[in-house]
């Protein structure tokens, strides 16, 4: 339900928030809520709800992705550590192993040099850290699958190792996938509010709810009020992207849904297709 | 749970099993694993724990109880009334005499103590006025009042000055300080280039005559020689002593430097020795040095500061509502600067700059950031000389800012797109409001916020840019006004000739009328807007006296500066 409302109030921001962004009146800051500011004014004398408003368009945006990059190029690397060129696929398990060490802080520091603050680095220092992170952590699965007998049949039958891989190691791993990139949209809605803060994510001017947090919680002694909306909100949506995570899995991985495994045994039994419990 | 992980039975049905199979295989994390292990660990650990505590307390069954109570009642009793004697006594003499330490607490720290070879403000701040002292200060008026020379005279050409030292000064180890120190201590500016040199430029000879008389010839005549000297030019230094200047400081002030933690403090204690009138009243004085402004307020509220310079003007409310704190701003020279480049391809046009300081509400601007500041429609501040209030020259009009666009040829279809860039050191809350502002009138303002490295590169050097923001804190910088190579890109003939005359003139009155029609000259040609002059705010626990509000983040003289409780 939170993650339908984000999408819906993603969408509406598009064409209306209840006040302009580029409205301020520096009369009336920090204002209490009230019937015209529903959740108060910011230290410029801004909606903060429009700020929010707006600022949900930029967390999906980045939200998405990343998803797409830890994806992508977690894939890649599984792909690498899959390989049948065994030194190849050594080396590579060596240097994820190595390169995970890194925090993704680090990473965006290092990218915001060149590249100023925006929204790429985020993605791009996210994506890179959480499609290790993936990487990793589905290779064990992924391993078990490759060397399993269907795998050995399907190239001996001449199927190539691509086809292996998106057939039947990616349905497989699938489960794992959920669980990690629910957790990488959570885990960089967080990441975008502390990378903001420290003044390497998104760039001023740029609605985001780092970017209202970052403002208000200079004064969270004197106006607490406004730090709670933004809190508030990455709190819930990092909640609801876990929780769809969990839920997610459930419904996708035999191994946890006994009710799943009682239908995959039925398919199996007469079609014997891996794909229905994608 | 080694079995069912390596043969990934799917088939088996016990949840436990499943569980087990769920740990290992799907999330082969080590932390889950080291977590279930330690879980186990600490399970038996706290088992055997609860054993021995169990046999302890069957153990001690066995003692009279009443006896236990007795004794206990009379140690509570004891501490208390101890505390409560200690408080007494403790409050008794606090409420007699002045606390003998005072901390402060501030924001910009000093790299190191080489005052005459490292730049920044927080040394002037902490050492000119307290360690070391000039042949002339200045007061919190920030004009020129005696110090080391307790009188000079300027001769009619205004090219010679005579500096009367006052009888028996000596630096902090003992040494006399006498005209020869003086001579050697400006001299060794002018020679090795030390931090302010440029302004002894028009020094033509320094010489004693006798002890207690300095001779300083000019080339021409320079109005602001005296000021100057009230900054690092002016400054006395023992020619004998041989010190590290970074981490140690001997002068001839009021105070002594005891010790100096970079970024963390710098301790003062009184010169017992001291030659002149301001001695010292409070014993030791520690300046902290707080960059997180919610942990200096937390630092005032547990007293371990008692006094808070500068304080965020908006996060100064809750402080103001106690009864316990007093927060008052302060003047200060601080000029926030909206600079509109001269040559820029569009704010060139002298329409567009006026439209720019029509469309900005400086009063909304000061009102959002707690109500301090003043309103500043000049190059100079109120603390300079030549200051005149200008701020009615270009009043906040947004129907005049639109009619000048629109004569510029500007118009909905085709609005003006300017490019904003500053420091980040300057918050985002400024790029913000002004974006909004100027939309109001029609221009589009594309604001960059960026490292202070990168605005040096493009705005300061290469002067690409259309917007800028700095704050300007020097005072007497009028100078960059008359400076066409400056990156304002300013070039104005007849400002240059009137700030040439200025600072040639032979008395202040003279000096002051230049200076003022320069300054209405500049400001009617709009190279700039000055958004507010920032005033300074302090807070500070009642009780504490005689620090100063105005300037006090370049000048900070302590000797006065007393707390009692």
């Amino acid at each position: 339900m939170v993650l339908g409302l984000w999408l819906a109030v993603a969408a509406v921001s598009l064409f209306w928030t209840p006040w302009s962004l580029w409205w301020t009146d520096g009369y009336h800051v920090w204002q209490k809520p009230s019937p015209s500011h529903i959740l108060g004014t910011d230290g410029t004398g801004a909606d903060v709800l429009s700020w929010l408003m707006a600022g949900s368009r930029t967390n999906l945006l980045i939200c998405v992705l990343t998803v797409l990059v830890t994806a992508v190029f977690g894939l890649l690397l599984l792909a690498a550590m899959l390989a049948r060129t065994a030194l190849f696929a050594q080396a590579s398990v060596v240097v994820i192993d190595a390169l995970i060490s890194l925090p993704t802080v680090l990473i965006a520091l290092i990218l915001a040099v060149p590249f100023g603050p925006s929204v790429a680095v985020i993605v791009a220092a996210c994506g890179f850290g959480y499609g290790l992170n993936l990487a990793r952590i589905a290779r064990p699965q992924a391993m078990l699958v490759a060397r399993s007998g269907y795998v050995e049949s399907a190239l001996s039958n001449g199927a190539s190792a691509a086809s292996v891989f998106s057939r039947h190691v990616i349905p497989n791993i699938m489960p794992i996938m959920m669980v990690q990139l629910s957790i990488s949209a959570g885990t960089v809605v967080l990441a975008e509010s502390g990378l903001t803060y420290l003044g390497i994510g998104v760039q001023s001017g740029v609605p985001s709810w780092g970017h209202s947090l970052a403002t208000s919680v200079t004064f969270i002694n004197v106006y607490p009020i406004t730090v709670v909306w933004p809190g508030l909100i990455i709190t819930c949506v990092v909640l609801a992207l876990n929780v769809f995570g969990d839920a997610l899995r459930d419904c996708a991985d035999p191994l946890s849904n006994p009710e799943l495994r009682a239908v995959r045994g039925r398919v199996e039994a007469s079609k014997g297709s891996e794909a229905e419990y994608v | 749970m080694a079995e069912n992980s390596n043969s990934g039975d799917a088939t088996s049905t016990t949840t436990e099993s499943t569980e087990q199979f769920k740990a290992q295989g799907i999330a082969p994390d080590s932390n889950d694993q080291a977590d279930l292990g330690s879980r186990n660990v600490s399970g038996d650990q706290s088992g055997s724990t609860d054993e021995s505590l169990n046999s302890y307390q069957r153990q001690r069954k066995g003692m009279p109880s009443w006896a236990w109570i007795i004794a206990a009642i009379a140690a509570v009793a004891i501490v208390v009334g101890g505390v409560f004697a200690y408080q007494r006594n403790n409050s008794g003499s606090d409420a007699a005499a002045a606390s003998d330490s005072i901390a402060i607490g501030l924001t910009l720290a000093p790299t190191n103590l080489d005052i005459r070879n490292e730049a920044g403000t927080a040394l002037d701040q902490a050492l000119i006025g307290n360690v070391y002292e000039g042949l002339v200060a200045r007061n919190s008026e920030n004009t020129v009042i005696p110090a080391l020379a307790k009188s000079w005279t300027v001769s009619s050409d205004a090219k010679t000055y005579t500096f009367e030292l006052n009888a028996d000064e000596h630096f902090s180890n003992g040494d006399a300080l006498d005209s020869k120190d003086v001579v050697w201590s400006l001299d060794s500016v002018i020679k090795n280039e030390y931090q302010d040199y440029q302004v002894l430029a028009n020094v033509d000879s320094i010489a004693a005559d006798g002890a207690n008389t300095v001779v300083l010839k000019l080339k021409k005549p320079d109005a602001t020689l005296l000021w100057n000297l009230t900054g690092r030019a002016g400054l006395v230094f023992d020619e004998d002593a041989s010190y590290d200047a970074k981490t140690q400081a001997i002068g001839s002030g009021p105070y002594l430097l005891k010790s100096f933690k970079q970024n963390e403090s710098l301790t003062l204690t009184a010169n017992t020795k001291y030659w002149g009138s301001h001695q010292a009243k409070t014993k030791t004085v520690v300046l902290r040095y707080i960059t997180d402004t919610n942990a200096a307020i937390n630092a005032l509220k547990g007293n371990s500061i008692q006094v808070l310079a500068p304080i965020t003007e908006n996060l100064s409310a809750s402080i103001a509502k106690d009864s316990n704190y007093v927060v008052k701003a302060g003047n200060d020279t601080d000029k926030f600067v909206l600079a509109f480049n001269g040559k820029g391809s569009k704010t060139s046009d002298k329409r567009v700059r006026e439209a720019i300081r029509y469309a900005i509400d400086n009063k909304a601007l000061i009102s959002s950031r707690g109500g301090a500041d003043a309103a500043l429609g000049g190059p100079i501040p109120s603390l300079d000389p030549g200051y005149e209030d200008l701020t009615n020259l270009y009043p906040y009009d947004q129907s005049k800012a639109k009619k000048l666009l629109a004569e510029a040829g500007y118009s909905t279809s085709n609005p003006l797109k300017l490019n904003f860039e500053y420091a980040n050191i300057y918050g985002t809350d400024l790029g913000n409001q002004l974006r909004s502002q100027l939309k109001a009138v029609g221009i589009d303002l594309n604001v960059k916020v960026v490292e202070f490295s990168a605005w040096l590169q493009d705005v300061y050097t290469n002067k690409n840019y259309d917007l800028s923001l700095v704050d300007h804190n020097e005072s007497h910088d009028f100078y960059n006004w008359a400076n066409p190579e400056y990156y304002f890109n300013y070039d104005n003939k007849q400002v240059q000739e009137l700030y040439a005359k200025a600072v040639a003139s032979t008395s202040d009155a003279e000096y002051e009328s230049y200076l003022k029609k320069a300054a209405r000259l500049v400001s009617e040609d709009a190279p700039a807007d000055w958004l507010f002059n920032y005033r300074v705010t302090t807070a500070y626990r009642k009780g504490v006296t005689g620090f100063p509000l105005n300037l006090n983040q370049s000048l900070l003289p302590l000797w006065n500066v007393q707390y009692k409780a």
